[in-house]
């Protein structure tokens, strides 16, 4: 879908997603890293355990369909070769430190000089300007900045971040979404312009509008393990099953009522409520707490009861019976577990590519999307260092072999 | 509005609701797509039941995120279960460059609204469909909120701490990320058919896309067979690492030290220099190896200061600092602020309202959202006449007949 178009992209450990769903959706994408590979090249965990630059694991993640090159940019034969690669590309990624670029003569006003048409998007934690811009940052700081933080965990214990990084993430796939609308922009255009992403404010979304409470002078809610508390009604998603845990969407109103209805019965089906449990108004249970009508004992109450039920049975019994009577129920799954799914092995999704420097066949999650015309394509495994410095460097750019090798002598590539 | 941006003279019919779909269709609004967003007033929108609420009270105009995921688009209320109301569906079938729809597959098929039906009217038409978990296999028919498919991802397990059950991440946490890749998808499939004239057909499960965000540890078992658990707010890599209590109730710091110069500035900042000093300190494997001991010496320290003040202390050092913002402290924060966090729009019923911006800043051309959300039907004659073409005569009949509610 996006063949004709060329990428390069410079980013760090911060940017490296973007680039990645412009390659799977078939744009030629070359990662510039400095000599010796980039830094993201050392984040763990490492295929084998053994940290090494071709073998972290958080690089094959999103370095997929991407060719490789390494060339230093604070040199100035760097620069000179670069910008002959700027000249016909169409998307520039970044995500160095605002001004960074600039002051190597690679700001967006530089190359907008030398290729009008080029889309330059960064990535940065807080975004180019503002009294934050200059902070340093990580996912962790980035997560409590933009608000996801605050409101996940136990009520005893700090806010929880999740595990795996993920507010960079979230400022990678909207820019992304940012390259694209740009390409459309230069269609009428042909001009390029500046696409400023802000990891900060990508991940408010995660917020679902609780950055709308204060403007509409409203309290926000607080967090309680697997839940979360709006004044006096808990709200909790989290109960045990007999094997784990499963996530129960125990709500109210004219859409999710009658699922509460139905599972309610259920668990009277099985013998765990009387019926005067059952036949509670669940959809307008929320005005019946907030009223004062219905007791926050008997929510309470009811929450045990749902407990007491879905603790004596499996989370795949959970799901079968999710599936058969319309619930909203889900099992809360481990690692292994997303990995031997069903439905995702009747979907085809994984994808394995070869690894022939290492002799071995890796498993990746596969597309994000399935395309009845353009399948997205598993092209090319994650780059080794400077893996395709020949292919660019003198097979696009015309340097002979020897200046390349002159090149490497000099540490430039 | 429309006739300008990027993406003006793009047609959309958006059949989507709750907030995964919608929030993908806004983005192609933003940037001057013409949206039509189609609802049922019998089956309402679980947006519309959602807090917050304008003026504080439930009611199904009063949700402001129901209006932050649908602003800048057209209202249309169509009674799909009715012969009429398909009839006007089709129309806006041969009207759209691209359906967008977020039923189950067997809802669509039961209306004669699935691709293969649609392709047969428009061969070059785009149509995308999201749901949590695909089209296909077993699990095709699981219909849900994203906080189901955040469990059954695996982020539910990857967000707590290793004692204690899982506290998961914040409500239906894949429908805020997945709706990027659906935007990209159609975006990339327009840009395909801008240099081809071929549609095509786009299945999303948005469980699949959001593993991505998780890839790192599938490759970790895929690879190595290692099963991360939660971690708390550990790092595999740094040390101190965590979220620690400010002077003030439940107000908290995060910081992570990302190196041995920050750790130095840390003990410095501490007035505990005496630390840095010690050499089982001094690299990142000798403090992994002691990080309750850490989170204890630097917790004694944040909880005698504001977080605002630690926030500030901590970056003039360069150590990676930030308070944990609560939603009263985003809305005046001066970094998102500037970048147009919150915008006004004028709503029907309620005045001038905040929505939220685009996440996206355009130098060249930047995203202009100048319509609330739309209320019940409020787009019916603009979209029946101008979009469509039809006569009074006509709208009145399929007002009589409730083709559109």
């Amino acid at each position: 879908m996006l063949s004709p178009y060329r990428v390069l992209d410079l980013t760090n450990e911060r940017g490296l997603l973007c680039g990645q769903i412009l390659g799977d959706l078939g744009a030629d994408v070359v990662q510039v890293e400095p000599p010796g590979g980039s830094p993201a090249r050392s984040i763990g965990p490492f295929y084998g355990g053994e940290a090494h630059p071709d073998r972290s694991l958080f690089w094959w993640a999103y370095n997929r369909n991407k060719r490789a090159v390494t060339l230093d940019l604070d040199s100035a034969r760097g620069r000179e070769l670069f910008l002959r690669l700027v000249r016909s590309a169409d998307f520039l990624i970044e995500s160095d430190e605002p001004g960074r670029m600039a002051a190597r003569g690679l700001g967006y006003d530089d190359l907008a000089t030398a290729n009008p048409g080029l889309i330059y998007v960064s990535i940065t934690p807080f975004g180019q300007e503002g009294p934050k811009a200059h902070y340093a940052a990580t996912d962790l700081t980035v997560w409590a900045a933009g608000g996801p933080l605050a409101l996940a965990g136990d009520y005893d214990r700090p806010p929880v971040r999740v595990s795996v990084p993920q507010a960079f993430l979230h400022g990678c796939a909207d820019a992304a979404v940012g390259a694209l609308v740009a390409l459309f922009a230069r269609h009428a255009t042909g001009r390029g312009q500046h696409v400023d992403v802000s990891a900060q404010h990508s991940v408010t979304q995660a917020t679902f509008g609780a950055t709308l409470y204060k403007p509409l002078g409203l309290a926000q809610g607080h967090r309680v393990s697997g839940g979360i508390t709006y004044g006096p009604l808990t709200m909790r998603w989290v109960y045990p099953a007999k094997d784990g845990y499963v996530s129960v969407s125990l709500l109210f109103g004219s859409a999710a009522g009658p699922m509460t209805h139905r599972l309610m019965a259920y668990i009277c089906e099985e013998g765990f409520c009387d019926e005067a449990t059952r036949d509670k108004d669940w959809d307008g249970y929320y005005e019946l707490v907030f009223s004062g009508r219905e007791p926050v004992e008997e929510f309470e109450r009811v929450k045990q009861v749902v407990e007491s039920f879905t603790k004596t049975r499996t989370k795949a019994e959970l799901l079968r019976a999710a599936l058969d009577r319309g619930l909203l129920i889900a099992p809360i799954v481990t690692v292994d577990e997303v990995a031997a799914s069903e439905q995702l092995a009747a979907r085809a999704y994984w994808r394995d590519l070869e690894h022939a420097e290492l002799g071995a066949r890796v498993r990746y999650p596969g597309p994000f999307v399935q395309f009845s015309e353009t399948p997205i394509a598993y092209r090319l495994r994650p780059p080794c260092v400077g893996e395709h410095n020949r292919d660019v460097f003198v097979d696009e750019l015309g340097l002979s072999r020897g200046e390349l090798a002159e090149l490497e002598a000099q540490g430039m590539v | 509005m429309s006739g300008d941006g990027p993406l003006a003279g793009v047609k959309v019919l958006d059949l989507m609701w709750v907030m995964a779909g919608p929030a993908a269709s806004r983005v192609l609004a933003d940037y001057g797509a013409i949206v039509v967003h189609v609802e049922s007033t019998k089956r309402i929108d679980t947006a519309r039941t959602m807090a917050p609420f304008l003026g504080g009270v439930a009611g199904p105009e009063n949700s402001a995120l129901f209006q932050s995921l649908n602003a800048g688009k057209y209202g249309v209320t169509l009674d799909l279960s009715s012969e009429q109301g398909r009839e006007v569906a089709l129309d806006l079938v041969r009207w759209a460059d691209v359906v967008m729809e977020s039923f189950s597959p067997k809802a669509m098929r039961a209306w004669g609204l699935d691709y293969q039906s649609l392709r047969a009217i428009k061969p070059e038409l785009i149509m995308l469909s999201t749901c949590l978990m695909g089209q296909t296999g077993p699990l095709a028919g699981f219909a849900g909120f994203g906080s189901l498919a955040s469990a059954i991802s695996g982020f539910h397990n990857l967000t707590g701490w290793p004692d204690r059950p899982p506290a998961g991440p914040f409500g239906a946490y894949t429908d805020t990320f997945a709706p990027r890749f659906t935007a990209a998808a159609v975006l990339a499939a327009l840009e395909y058919r801008r240099r081809t004239g071929r549609g095509q057909y786009l299945d999303q499960s948005q469980a699949e896309a959001s593993l991505h965000f998780l890839a790192p540890a599938l490759l970790d078992y895929t690879t190595n067979g290692r099963v991360l658990g939660p971690l708390g707010n550990r790092d595999p890599a740094m040390a101190p690492h965590g979220v620690y209590p400010a002077a003030e109730e439940e107000r908290w710091v995060a910081i992570a030290v990302e190196g041995d110069a920050q750790w130095r500035s840390l003990c410095d900042l501490m007035g505990r220099s005496e630390l840095a000093a010690e050499a089982r300190f001094a690299t990142a494997t000798g403090r992994l190896a002691c990080q309750d001991e850490l989170d204890g010496i630097v917790a004694s320290w944040t909880r005698g200061r504001s977080a605002r003040e630690l926030e500030a202390l901590l970056q003039s050092r360069g150590v990676a600092a930030s308070a944990v913002e609560s939603s009263s402290d985003l809305s005046e924060d001066e970094q998102l602020r500037q970048r147009d966090l919150l915008v006004d729009v004028e709503h029907e019923v309620h005045g001038t309202i905040p929505v939220e911006g685009s996440r996206l800043r355009l130098s060249d051309t930047p995203a202009v959202i100048d319509r609330a959300a739309p209320t019940f039907g409020r787009d019916n004659h603009f979209v029946l006449r101008e979009l469509l073409g039809y006569g009074e005569e006509r709208i009145a009949e399929l007002v009589a007949a409730g083709a559109l509610e």
